[in-house]
C-alpha cells in the first residue's frame, strides 16, 4: 500500500477499513487474519475498526474488543516512530535485562508499554523469540541490538532522545 | 497428477545442482537467530563482493544448523566436493572470506569445520566439534544444509517417502507403526502419539481436524522454530500422515506471532505441497484428500494450551476451554480434532519412512527416539541440538554446551518453561527423559534448558516466572489469576527483604488451591516456587531471614557505593541516568535516594564502585523461617 493510499484509509477510516476486509471471508474464524491485516496496513487497529470487523464477522463489538485486548501483539494505539522492544525473556533476565529496563525508563522518562508525549519514542515489552544468544537484547524498529550492557542502553536512549539514531 | 516416483525423479535432478554444484556454492544460514546477528547483511556483503570481483560462484540461503553461538554461519561448497563451514562471519569478515574463496584456499582463521572432503590442518571436522559430537541428528539432519523453500531438496533427501508409504497401508497399520515406535508428544505432556491418533480415528463426526501446535510459547524454548525455519516440509508431511491415519481432512498449523519467518516458510511449504499434489484432493491417487493452512497467533501464551489454541483458531479469545469434551470428541468448530506439537508431527515422516524399528533404535531403556533441546542462559554455547532421549544433562550442557562462562559456578538448571521448575546443578548427571523431572515435581518439557550460575538469583527468576504466569493467565479461573497474583505479591515481598515466616506455608496452600484451576497453566504455575522451596532453601532463607541476596540481584537488598575514590569516577557521573553519582568537594558519593540500582556506574568504573548488601547491618532482625 502506498503512502497516499494509507492517507486515504486514515482520512476515511470507515470505508478504508471495509476495503481492507474485502477479501476476508465473513466468518468468525477470520478474526486473527482480519486483525493482522488491519495492523499490517495501519500499524495498529483503530477503535473505529471494531464495529466494522464485528459486522463483517457477524459478532459483537465487545467480542472484537475483548479479543484485541487479549492478544498482546495487537495494538489499539499507533506505534511510536521509533520503538525499543525490550525482551522480557529468561535468558535476558538472567543477564541483566531488568537493569536495562530501569535505565531506559529513567533516560526516556516513559514506562514500559508507553511512548513519549510526542510519539517519537516508545518502550515495548516483547517475549523471547529464541535469539537468547544475544541476551540481553532490545530491538530497535526490528533490528536486534544484542549483548547489550546497561551503559550502552543508556547511550542508546540518550542518542535517540537527541535524535541522533533512527 | 504425478506419482511419488515422478516427483522424486524431478527432485533428484534439482538436488544434483545443490549437492554437486558446478561452481562454488556459498550458503548463508538465514533464520531468526542468524538474522539477529546480522546474517542478512553478511549475505549482501558476500554477494556484492563476489559480483564486484566477478567470481564464478553462487550465493544462496539455507536454514539453521543450530549453532546460534557461531552465527552468522556460511558454508562454502566447492565444485571439487570440499565443503567448509565458517562461523561468526560478520559483514566485515565477508571480504576476508571471499579472499579465501578467490584463492581456492581455506581461511583457517575463520573456518569452524570441514563438512566434507580431506582434512585441513587445524580445522576440525564438523562431526567432531563438541556441539555436534554428542548429537543424533535425524529431525535436524537437513536443517542448515537444504534450502528451506525448496521442496525438491526435501524430497531428494527422502521427504514425502513416508507419506507415500503410509498411503499404501491402512490407517490402523499407520497408527500401529507410530505406536510401535514409542513416539510420545514432544510438547510437554509426553502422551503417546499413536494413542492420541487412535482417539481421533475412532471419533465420530466430520470433518476431522489435524492441529499443529506451533505456539512454542515457553520462553527459552526455540526448537520448533528451528524445524519450521529450516525444514518446514517435515512438519507438513507429518500433518498429512496424521490426517491419513486418523481420517482427518483439514489441518491448521497455529504459529506464534513472534515467529514471522516460520509463518512465511510454512505458508510457502503448504503452497508448494499443494502445487505438487501432496495436499489437496486424491493425494498420489490414493483417494485420500487433505488440506491445510497456517494460522498466525497474536501474542498469548495460553494459546499454546491445546483448547486455548482451538478457541483462538475459532476466532474467540484464546481461553482454554473446560474439559470434557476433549479435542478428539469436540475440538475446533466442535469437530473431532487432534493437537500435536511441531516436533511430534515432524517425527511421523521418519517413523513411516524408515519403520518403527529404526526409529526406536536410539534412546534409553524407557524412552525411544531423539529430542531437540535449546540451550540458553549461563552457558558458553547457546544453540539448538538433537540428542537421543536419556542422554545425561552433563553431556548436553557441559560437553556440547561448554558449561557456564569461565570463572562462574553452575547453580541450577531450568527446564520446561515457566510452568515448570528449577533443579540444582548437582542433578547434572540425571538423564534427559521425563522421570527425573517428574520425580522432582516438574516437567522435562518441550525442549528449553536454561542454565543459571552463581551470579543469578533463584528468587528473581521465580518472580519472573510468576509474573509471566499472572500476565498470561486467561482470567477464567480465580484460582489461577488470583493465585498467580498472590504468588507474585509474596515473592516481591521476599525479594524486598520483607519475607514473613508464614510465607512458605501460604505458598504451599496457594499451590494446593491452584491445582483446582481449569488448565495446566494455573495448576502448574506454582511449580518454580515449590522447587525453590525444595531445592534452594538456603538462598530463600538468606532473602527471608538475613535480608540478603547472595547473587546480589534483588534490588532492595543491595546498594551501590563509591569504594575507593578514583580518577574515572567522572565517567560514572556521566553515565548515571538519574544523576545519583554526585561530587562533593573532591569526593564522589552515591545519592541513595536517587539511585535506581541499574549498575551502569559499576560497569564503567568497576574499580571504584562496589555493590554492598543493603541490609548488612540489620542482620540482627532475624525472623525464623
Ligand atoms: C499454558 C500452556 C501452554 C502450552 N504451550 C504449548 C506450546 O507452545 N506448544 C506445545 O506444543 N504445547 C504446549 N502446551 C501443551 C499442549 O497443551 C499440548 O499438551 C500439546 O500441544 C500436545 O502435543 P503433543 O502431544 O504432541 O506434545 C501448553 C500447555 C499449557 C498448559
Ligand atoms: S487455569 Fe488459568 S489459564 Fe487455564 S483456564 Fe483457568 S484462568 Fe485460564
Ligand atoms: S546504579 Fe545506576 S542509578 Fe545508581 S548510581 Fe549507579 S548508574 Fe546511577
Ligand atoms: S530471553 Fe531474550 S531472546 Fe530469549
Amino acid at each position: 500500500m502506498s503512502i497516499a493510499d494509507q492517507d486515504q484509509v486514515l482520512d476515511n477510516p470507515l470505508s478504508g477499513i471495509s476495503t481492507l476486509l474485502d477479501n476476508v471471508l465473513p466468518e468468525l474464524s477470520q478474526l486473527l487474519p482480519s486483525l493482522h491485516k488491519i495492523q499490517h496496513e495501519l500499524g495498529y487497529v483503530p477503535r473505529e475498526a471494531i464495529p466494522i470487523i464485528a459486522s463483517k464477522l457477524h459478532t459483537t463489538p465487545a467480542a472484537i474488543y475483548g479479543a484485541i485486548t487479549f492478544y498482546s501483539e495487537i495494538r489499539l494505539e499507533p506505534p511510536p516512530e521509533t520503538e525499543i522492544a525490550w525482551c522480557s525473556g529468561p535468558a535476558c533476565r538472567l543477564k541483566g535485562s531488568e537493569n536495562i529496563k530501569r535505565a531506559l525508563e529513567a533516560v526516556l522518562d516513559v514506562r514500559m508499554g508507553q511512548k513519549t508525549p510526542d510519539s517519537r519514542l516508545g518502550l515495548r515489552l516483547v517475549q523471547c523469540d529464541g535469539t537468547c544468544e544475544q541476551a540481553p537484547l532490545v530491538r530497535l524498529n526490528g533490528r536486534t541490538m544484542g549483548n547489550l550492557n546497561v551503559s550502552e542502553a543508556i547511550k542508546l536512549g540518550r542518542d535517540l532522545l537527541a535524535g541522533q539514531q533512527a | 497428477m504425478s506419482t511419488y516416483e515422478e516427483l522424486r525423479q524431478q527432485a533428484d535432478e534439482a538436488w544434483r545442482e545443490w549437492a554437486s554444484p558446478a561452481r562454488t556454492l556459498i550458503k548463508i544460514g538465514l533464520a531468526t537467530c542468524s538474522k539477529a546477528k546480522g546474517a542478512e547483511d553478511t549475505f549482501e556483503a558476500i554477494r556484492d563482493e563476489i559480483n564486484a570481483r566477478g567470481l564464478d560462484a553462487d550465493v544462496a540461503i539455507t536454514g539453521c544448523l543450530g549453532l546460534c553461538y557461531a552465527e552468522p554461519l556460511v558454508e562454502v561448497h566447492r565444485p571439487d566436493g570440499r565443503r567448509f563451514l565458517y562461523g561468526d562471519v560478520t559483514p566485515e569478515k565477508a571480504k576476508q572470506l571471499v579472499d579465501a574463496i578467490a584463492e581456492d584456499g581455506v581461511s583457517a582463521e575463520l573456518a569452524l569445520a570441514v563438512i566434507q572432503g580431506p582434512d585441513v590442518p587445524g580445522v576440525p571436522r564438523l562431526e567432531d566439534i563438541p556441539f555436534f559430537a554428542i548429537q543424533e541428528r535425524r529431525l535436524m539432519a537437513d536443517c542448515g544444509t537444504i534450502h528451506p523453500r525448496n521442496i525438491d531438496h526435501y524430497m531428494a533427501r527422502g521427504g514425502y517417502e513416508g507419506l507415500a508409504r503410509a498411503l499404501t497401508m491402512t490407517s490402523e497399520e499407520v497408527i500401529k507403526e507410530v505406536l510401535d515406535s514409542g513416539l510420545w508428544g514432544r510438547g510437554g505432556a509426553a502422551f503417546p502419539t499413536g494413542r492420541k491418533w487412535d482417539f481421533l480415528r475412532t471419533a465420530r463426526g466430520e470433518p476431522k481436524y489435524i492441529l499443529c501446535n506451533a505456539d512454542e510459547g515457553d520462553p527459552g524454548s526455540f526448537v520448533n522454530r528451528n524445524l519450521m525455519e529450516s525444514n518446514p516440509h517435515l512438519v507438513v508431511e507429518g500433518m498429512i500422515i496424521a490426517g491419513y491415519a486418523t481420517g482427518g481432512a483439514r489441518g491448521f498449523a497455529y504459529i506464534r506471532d513472534e515467529y514471522p519467518i516460520c509463518v512465511e516458510r510454512m505458508e510457502f511449504a503448504v503452497q508448494q505441497a499443494r502445487e505438487r499434489g501432496l495436499l489437496g484432493e486424491n493425494i498420489f491417487g490414493s483417494g485420500f484428500s487433505f488440506n491445510m493452512e497456517v494460522v498466525r497467533g497474536a501474542g498469548a501464551y495460553v494459546c499454546g494450551e491445546e483448547t486455548g489454541l482451538i478457541a483462538s483458531i475459532e476466532g474467540l479469545r484464546g481461553m482454554p476451554k473446560i474439559r470434557p469434551p476433549f479435542p478428539a470428541q469436540a475440538g475446533v468448530f466442535n469437530k473431532p480434532s487432534n493437537v500435536n506439537n511441531v516436533e511430534s508431527y515432524a517425527n511421523a515422516p521418519l517413523v513411516l519412512r524408515n519403520g518403527a524399528a529404526w526409529w526406536s533404535s536410539v534412546g534409553s531403556e524407557r524412552h525411544k527416539g531423539t529430542k531437540m533441546f535449546s540451550l540458553s542462559g549461563a552457558i558458553q554455547r547457546v544453540g539448538i541440538l538433537e540428542v537421543p532421549l536419556g542422554i545425561s544433562m552433563r553431556e548436553v550442557l557441559i560437553e556440547a554446551g561448554g558449561g557456564v562462562p569461565d570463572g562462574q559456578i553452575m547453580k541450577a538448571i531450568q527446564s520446561g518453561g515457566p510452568l515448570s521448575g528449577i533443579i540444582p546443578a548437582s542433578d547434572i548427571n540425571e538423564p534427559l527423559e521425563p522421570e527425573p523431572f517428574r520425580d522432582r515435581g516438574m516437567f522435562m518439557g518441550s525442549g528449553g534448558l536454561i542454565v543459571l550460575d552463581d551470579t543469578d538469583c533463584i528468587v528473581d527468576l521465580c518472580i519472573y516466572f510468576e509474573q509471566f504466569a499472572e500476565d498470561e493467565s486467561c482470567g477464567r479461573c480465580t484460582t489461577c489469576h488470583g493465585g498467580t497474583q498472590r504468588l507474585v505479591e509474596i515473592l516481591r515481598r521476599i525479594s524486598n527483604g520483607q519475607g514473613r515466616s508464614s510465607d512458605i506455608d501460604h505458598i504451599r496452600l496457594l499451590a494446593d488451591t491452584m491445582r483446582y484451576a481449569n488448565c495446566v497453566h494455573g495448576q502448574a504455575a506454582p511449580t518454580a516456587v515449590l522447587s525453590m522451596i525444595r531445592f534452594f532453601e538456603d538462598e530463600l532463607k538468606a532473602h527471608m531471614q538475613e535480608k540478603r541476596c547472595p547473587a546480589k540481584v534483588c534490588r532492595a537488598l543491595i546498594c551501590y557505593e563509591v569504594g575507593e575514590q578514583g580518577p574515572n569516577l567522572p565517567k560514572a557521573e556521566a553515565i548515571c541516568p538519574t544523576n545519583a553519582v554526585v561530587r562533593e568537594a573532591t569526593a564522589y558519593r552515591i545519592d541513595q535516594e536517587k539511585c535506581i540500582k541499574c549498575g551502569a556506574c559499576k560497569e564503567v568504573v568497576p574499580e571504584s564502585i562496589q555493590v554492598l548488601d543493603a541490609y548488612q547491618d540489620v542482620v540482627a532482625i532475624l525472623t525464623p523461617l
